[in-house]
């Protein structure tokens, strides 16, 4: 299955894009999907801990089993106000 | 409860958003926040602050803490604009109006929509240096 990934604030610089996308084998969960990442974009690594994700526009913990067409988003903890 | 909420670029124009109230009979406090830019960050000097925002999510985040905050206190209103883009030192970036019944009531649900806020909604800033 194939889902899409967005990356915001300084993830974008980390990553050197703003999203881009991953196939995953059935079942898959986020942290399957994160550690993928962080193959491709190492920098993500450092991040490992802050790392906040969503699907759609609801916040998932790393065991959120993934569907095909998710849209996955990456970023660091919030700071708005 | 009736809700407003503005995710925008433009300034915040607080004269507007005053003379837009509304309020019932029964309601008998109006807590308002402004939230501005400061000159400094941490020992830096800074001329603004570069506002972010995954739009779509932080409305629904915040509609989300709008309803938590209906269930909680007996609230008539609330009114969020947050400013995104560029927003220069001493310009406000968070305005915030709750109207409810009571004093205690409407302090307590705005600041916790703040702290919320804070928490939850996908919006990040990034410091422009100022002079040193």
């Amino acid at each position: 299955m194939r889902v899409t990934v967005c990356f915001y604030s300084y993830f974008r610089d980390l990553t050197g894009c703003t999203a881009t996308s991953e196939e995953l084998p059935e079942g898959s969960t986020l942290d399957s999907l994160f550690q993928r990442l962080v193959a491709r974009f190492p920098r993500l690594a450092e991040m490992q801990k802050a790392t906040l994700m969503a699907v759609g526009v609801e916040y998932q913990n790393r065991s959120y089993v993934l569907r095909e067409g998710d849209e996955v988003s990456l970023f660091p903890p919030v700071q708005g106000g | 409860m009736k809700r407003q909420l503005t995710i925008t670029t433009e300034p915040i124009d607080e004269v507007a958003l005053l003379a837009q109230r509304a309020m019932s009979s029964g309601m008998g406090a109006v807590v308002y926040f402004l939230g501005v830019v400061r000159g400094t960050e941490g020992t830096a000097n800074i001329s603004a602050l570069e506002y972010e925002a995954f739009q779509r999510m932080a409305e629904h985040q915040i509609n989300l803490l709008y309803d938590e905050m209906a269930k909680r206190w007996l609230v008539e209103s609330v009114r969020l604009v947050h400013r995104v883009g560029l927003v220069k030192t001493g310009e406000p970036s968070l305005w915030i109006e709750v109207v409810g019944r009571h004093r205690g009531e409407a302090f307590a649900a705005c600041q916790w929509l703040i702290d919320e806020l804070k928490r939850v909604a996908p919006i990040w800033k990034t410091p422009v240096a100022g002079e040193s």
